[in-house]
């Protein structure tokens, strides 16, 4: 799924997890802060659980998920 | 409060909790030392980052949640952001602090802006200033959810000095002490503390969870009862939606501005907070470890928040206003009848005051001894220190004062602020004030041209700034400044209103104060260092850190004029001494082992103290020190640490010629050792080609006089004529024998002959290879005799070899034994091994020659009776069967007794493994059937 690290030993962070880690930041960053999270924090209720305390939650967990399975993958 | 447990019972319980601690971080320092480490684990590291969420967060969280909503959550998704960077930020940041031995933030930045001892100075006492109230917080958090449990049965009736809050700091003081100032280490690592920080993780972690799942379950029947009960009263259903926290969408500023203040001052406050850096840079013992803490972490901040709303809701349903929410995880349990998970929700409480506690106590008393007290001592007292020759116990007793004076300052703020605003408010705060250290911090890994006094400037100015637009304004709403402070301005200059700086209207206080410090302080950073020059320390360090994945640097000029003013400057000796008063003379004997004290100490040397020093005292002070250890007189402490600086400079830059060179060294070394080996093959092959010939030679010759006299004399008497015959068959059959071993020998030694090793019968192949030769020693008139036990373990082996080593070794012996001596065969058992031995009585191998005898073509008799006797190549054969089959093989003096009448005697030995395993089980191996192709 993921090329090796193309300078072993040299710069441990660098590469495509590198990169991947910082394209996770930027998008956990958008998601996480007001423009975003206030469209799609909208009212209602998932199961009963307030919709906007399920979506936070849910991109929290999603994005954690992510940063684990890049890891893995690298 | 309906029912509150019995104080002392808590009480009690708390201080077994705490022992515990106290046995655990014990436990774990005894294991470390054993060189078996609880903590050096990826699990333990993400757990022990857990110190973040303090009280604030156990019991904050709750507090927060019951006005903002949602908004109590950019506090953790902040250090979320931030360890998503970590494969970029924080293992460049760990990779240097492990080369530079850093001991604090403070350090850290010190040393990357030229181990400026100003610098650190100012961190240590911003960090202190900033953080100390915040451990005030830890305090009130303890005894108000104390009182909360027991229904105030202590605080207020045991007098102002046995209160809970003084108890807590008693004890924390003890620890930090015990487990975090104990000795002077080189690496600063205290693996019982980071031990404790973890199980203290892991129990609020649990504590709140069960807290949530009875909130949740036992009391409300399920999360979407819980929710529709409060969806029902339009205040809290104001909760549930984003309004609270992010207020309108349309209405900028607001809200907005302090989610994202949040988020960005949390990231850097999980960047710059003392005690986070000190579990996730200083007691880091792996950097690979961040690999998993880059999620685990995370999931730990997500799955202790789970519950918060649930928890804050609950809370607001059954109290209403009437109790304050922070308190709403222990008084739900309790209120609930579920008195020990009050308990529980207690202790993790405490778990969480103590550790944060615990870990910004050490780095903060770490920081100050380094960073502010040394420093000064150094510079104010040199000759004082100069005359003790070991500073430890003066370093130890700096750290445990300033533990016991920040625990007592936090303590004293704890009494005095007690409800005020300025406490409450501190979380933040404090977060705002470690997050002026970022700039510096960040730019300094990657912008090489950052400056030290750009660096000050900036952590001085984002300082100042905070102190004016948070820390004074808080203190204006505890009522301890007039309020028309924050209303009017101070003097009644509007412009100058803290919360609204320069007419800046309509922000939240804590973006505000984000927005004017950042501009501060990143602006006096940026602007003074384009308009400032680095030394060369500054150079050095600069691109230390920013190369910090390719250590040789390319942007430095190497300024190799220094040299000569080395002669002067410190001897081994000087140092010796001082690297013995910090670290002890032990390692400092070590260090410089094997030099003449009064040798001029070298730039290498210098570096090499420096660097110790650093570990245990920090780079500024390191530097201070080494000046203060150069003899008087010889040269100023400042020229010592100009050229300290300038060797660092020419040494960053030679070192990239030395690898090269050496790398030139090793391929010529290796290319040298090549062709030795080859001409000694070369010349071995001759020797080998030259005797040889020489042997086969000798009976070709007898052969070929004997069958000449036979064909020219055919008058030779029948007698005669068939006792030549019989010297031609024998000589032939040496012929035959030798041709056999020479090829048998080039065989083995091209790793061409086949094995079949197996489990076999010693006792069968030792008495075939007895009946091969008995004849031979009969003929010589030698008596043979053979000693071995009844029953023989089976060995591993090839048969048909192991009797050839034993036919050769008899030969040997046969050959060598005077007519009428004796030869006697001798088998024992070993440790796990057959051991024969072939005894002679023979006139022995001196011991020069032991070693040689098992060489092709060495004889014994060769060189010392001139007469060959063998063909040579029978035991260099048994040689590389025995070893082959995994033996060893040798030759000693034949033990004194029957033989001694005879000359010394030799003794040829060699063993075989067993094929059972001590245990008396046969190993039932399958034969091995190997072919060696060179």
């Amino acid at each position: 799924m993921s090329a090796p690290d193309p300078t072993p030993g040299h710069e441990p962070g660098s590469g495509r997890y590198r990169d991947r880690m910082i394209g996770l930041f930027l998008l956990a960053a958008a998601l996480f802060n007001p423009p975003l999270l206030g469209l799609f924090g909208v009212g209602g209720s998932i199961l009963g659980v307030p919709a906007l305390y399920v979506w936070v939650f849910g991109i929290w967990a999603a994005v954690i998920a992510l940063a684990a399975i890049a890891g893995r993958a690298r | 409060m309906q029912t509150g447990l019995d104080w002392a019972a808590v009480l009690i319980a708390a201080l077994v909790y705490l022992s515990a601690l106290f046995a655990i971080a014990h436990w774990a320092d005894r294991r470390e030392a054993a060189g078996r480490s609880v903590i050096a684990s990826p699990t333990v590291f993400a757990l022990s980052l857990g110190v973040y969420c303090t009280t604030w967060t156990f019991y904050g969280s709750v507090g927060r949640a019951a006005t903002l909503g949602i908004g109590f959550l950019p506090v953790y998704l902040g250090p979320t952001l931030l360890m998503l960077l970590a494969p970029l930020l924080l293992r460049k940041i760990l990779r240097i602090a492990k080369a530079q031995r850093i001991t604090s933030i403070a350090d850290f930045l010190a040393s990357r802006y030229g181990h400026s001892p100003l610098l650190g100075g100012l961190v240590a006492l911003t960090a202190t200033l900033g953080v100390t109230p915040y451990i005030a917080l830890q305090l009130k958090a303890v005894a108000v959810s104390f009182d909360a449990l027991t229904g105030g049965g202590l605080g207020t009736t045991a007098g102002p000095f046995l209160d809970q809050g003084f108890l807590i700091a008693a004890v924390m003081a003890l620890f930090a002490i015990v487990f975090g100032a104990r000795q002077i280490d080189a690496a600063e690592h205290h693996p019982g503390m980071v031990a404790a920080i973890a199980l203290e993780s892991l129990v609020k972690l649990v504590a709140f969870l069960a807290v949530g799942i009875f909130v949740v379950w036992g009391l409300h029947g399920g999360l979407d009862s819980l929710f529709a009960a409060a969806a029902a009263r339009p205040d809290l259903a104001r909760l549930m939606g984003s309004e609270a926290a992010l207020g309108h969408a349309a209405s900028g500023g607001g809200p907005w501005g302090a989610w994202v203040a949040t988020t960005i001052l949390s990231a850097a406050a999980m960047l710059c907070l003392p005690r986070q850096f000190q579990v996730m840079v200083i007691e880091s013992t792996d950097e690979r470890h961040l690999d998993r803490a880059i999620w685990l972490f995370p999931l730990y901040l997500l799955l202790i928040n789970l519950f918060v709303l649930p928890v804050t809701l609950s809370g607001l349903l059954t109290f209403g206003g009437g109790l304050d929410p922070d308190l709403f995880v222990v008084a739900l349990p309790l209120n609930g009848g579920a008195g020990w998970l009050a308990l529980l929700a207690f202790l993790g409480g405490l778990s969480a005051a103590a550790g944060m506690i615990v870990v910004e106590t050490v780095a903060l008393s770490t920081m100050l001894c380094n960073d502010l007290v040394m420093p000064i001592l150094l510079r104010t007292r040199p000759r004082a220190l100069a005359r003790s020759a070991d500073l430890a116990p003066l370093l130890l007793a700096v750290r445990r004062i300033a533990i016991v004076a920040i625990l007592l300052f936090g303590y004293g703020y704890f009494r005095l602020a007690g409800s005020a605003y300025a406490l409450v408010s501190i979380g933040l705060i404090s977060f705002a004030a470690v997050a002026q250290f970022a700039p510096a911090l960040i730019g300094g890994l990657y912008w090489r041209g950052a400056t030290r006094r750009g660096a000050i400037g900036g952590v001085t100015a984002g300082a100042l700034v905070w102190a004016y637009t948070l820390l004074l304004p808080s203190f204006a709403r505890s009522g301890w400044l007039p309020s028309g402070f924050i209303t009017e301005g101070p003097w009644g200059i509007a412009a100058l209103r803290p919360y609204a700086l320069f007419g800046l209207e309509g922000w939240d206080s804590l973006a505000h104060a984000l927005f004017w410090t950042a501009l501060a302080n990143i602006g006096a950073y940026v602007g003074l260092s384009l308009f400032d020059r680095q030394g060369a320390a500054e150079r050095v360090q600069a691109a230390a850190f920013v190369d910090a994945f390719h250590p040789v640097s390319d942007g430095v000029t190497p300024t190799p004029t220094v040299q000569s003013d080395w002669r002067s400057a410190a001897s081994v000796g000087d140092l010796t001494r001082v690297v013995a008063r910090f670290l002890g003379p032990q390692r400092a004997g070590r260090a410089f082992d094997g030099a003449d004290p009064d040798e001029p100490a070298g730039p290498e040397r210098l570096r090499l103290a420096e660097r110790l020093l650093a570990g245990a005292i920090g780079g500024a002070s390191a530097r201070v020190a080494l000046a203060s250890s150069v003899s008087a007189g010889a040269v100023e402490a400042a020229e010592l640490l100009r050229m300290l600086d300038e060797t660092s400079d020419v040494i960053a830059h030679s070192r990239e010629l030395e690898r090269k060179t050496a790398e030139l060294e090793r391929a010529t070394d290796a290319l040298r050792a090549a062709n030795e080996r080859l001409t000694e093959l070369d010349r071995l092959k001759d020797d080998f080609l030259s005797t040889v010939t020489h042997e086969l030679r000798t009976p070709l010759t007898s052969i070929r006089a004997l069958s000449e006299i036979l064909h020219d004399d055919p008058g030779l008497d029948s007698g005669q004529r068939q006792e030549f015959l019989a010297v031609i068959i024998k000589e032939s059959e040496r012929l035959t024998r030798l041709i056999n071993q020479v090829l048998d020998m080039a065989k083995i030694e091209a790793g061409a002959l086949d094995w079949r090793i197996e489990t076999i019968d010693a006792g069968q192949a030792l008495t075939e290879a007895v009946a091969a030769t008995e004849a031979l020693f009969r003929e010589r008139g030698i008596a043979l005799s053979v000693d071995m036990p009844e029953r023989l373990p089976p060995v591993r082996g090839d048969v048909d070899r192991v009797i050839q080593v034993v036919v050769n070794l008899l030969s040997n012996a046969a050959k060598f034994t005077p007519p009428g001596g004796r030869t006697r065969l001798v088998a024992r058992l070993g440790d796990g091994v057959l051991r024969v031995a072939v005894i002679d009585s023979g006139p022995g191998v001196p011991a020069r020659d032991r070693d040689l005898v098992f060489d092709r073509f060495r004889q014994s008799g060769d060189a010392l009776t001139g007469k060959p006797a063998g063909t040579g190549l029978g035991l260099a054969i048994a040689k590389r069967i025995v070893e082959h089959l995994g033996g060893r093989i040798g030759v000693e003096d034949a033990p004194a007794g029957p033989f001694a009448e005879s000359g010394t005697g030799a003794s040829f030995w060699f063993t075989l493994p067993l094929a059972v395993s001590p245990s008396g089980q046969g190993t039932g191996e399958p034969p091995v059937i190997t072919r060696k192709i060179d």
